[in-house]
């Protein structure tokens, strides 16, 4: 059987959470490492991470490192939930 | 005063349809997963099937209109619950050649409606089909296929699962209260029985309502 093939939204939604769980963890996390653990090449991942900035959800920090905005954590929040309807409907996984 | 509680019945059965759709195409927004679509398009078409009843008992006497709103209420609610099997028979499959067939399916299905539609209206009565009362029986079992069909995925999908799954019976339970309800109505197709007309409305309004439910409980800390 061959994995599900995410959708752009998918994608956007495991980059912002990848973000919020390794800024838990690490307050200067690298891009390199969030594009690993989303399974994305570095210069996809990139792109993602732009559209994701000029949005809104993500910005750059003074010293560099990344944040989840509050935009992005509603964005998370919501789209979590509707996942999780969609689970619940038997729908997804 | 049983007509105005018929009337009410189906009114806020689409209501409830309405309300979902919008949860539905809310869900379908954050996820674009395009086999999901089906979902809400399926409960679309079973908002209008309620509308059609509730005008169909509205404009009981005149005879060639109601006719043709009950054809519609058939064709729109076999249209809605196949959409609702075809979500879940797709759900499992890849995106792209669903999101085509289903854009295709949803047109040809809106315009064999409205074709139909008209073609009934302007039809002499020498050529009319058969009434749509004999009709409806056939269709309840052609929505019992599709119904039991999604209840037979859910189940086998439940069966399939080693971890604890009491938070995913909702669904299963809501579309076998809705087959119910399909169930009812089709003994009274066929006896008249008055328990079953009621029980099959009380079971589409609690199914409507549990999805609705289902809804509100979703994005809960689950322990």
């Amino acid at each position: 059987m061959t994995a599900e093939k995410r959708t752009k939204f998918q994608i956007y939604f495991d980059i912002l959470e990848a973000l919020s769980d390794e800024l838990r963890n690490d307050s200067m996390l690298q891009p390199t490492k969030v594009a690993h653990r989303v399974n994305l090449p570095y210069d996809r991942f990139r792109s993602y991470l732009d559209y994701l900035m000029q949005v809104g959800m993500v910005s750059s920090k003074p010293d560099g490192g990344l944040a989840v905005t509050e935009k992005g954590v509603e964005y998370l929040k919501e789209h979590g939930r509707h996942r999780d309807f969609l689970r619940l409907m038997g729908l997804l996984s | 005063m049983i007509r105005e509680a018929l009337v009410l019945s189906e009114f806020v059965s689409a209501g409830l349809a309405l309300v979902l759709v919008y949860f539905l195409f809310k869900a379908y927004g954050f996820t674009r997963s395009t086999s999901l679509l089906g979902l809400p398009i399926g409960f679309s078409y079973l908002a209008s099937s309620y509308v059609f009843l509730a005008l169909y008992i509205l404009f009981e006497e005149n005879a060639v209109f109601s006719s043709s709103l009950l054809w519609l209420r058939l064709i729109t609610q076999s249209f809605g619950f196949a959409f609702i099997a075809f979500s879940y028979y797709f759900s499992a499959k890849t995106d792209r050649p669903v999101r085509q067939l289903l854009m295709v399916i949803s047109a040809a299905s809106v315009l064999s409606i409205l074709v139909f539609f008209v073609a009934l209206l302007v039809t002499p009565p020498f050529l009319v089909l058969p009434s749509a009362h004999v009709a409806g029986n056939y269709s309840r079992v052609l929505n019992l296929v599709f119904l039991g069909y999604v209840v037979y995925y859910l189940v086998a999908r439940l069966r399939s699962r080693d971890r604890d799954f009491s938070d995913l019976v909702s669904a299963p339970i809501s579309f076998s209260v809705l087959w119910l309800a399909q169930y009812s109505m089709f003994i009274w197709g066929i006896d008249g029985s008055g328990t079953a007309f009621i029980l099959a409305h009380v079971a589409r309004l609690a199914s409507l309502i549990l999805f609705i439910v289902v809804y509100c409980s979703s994005g809960r800390v689950r322990g």
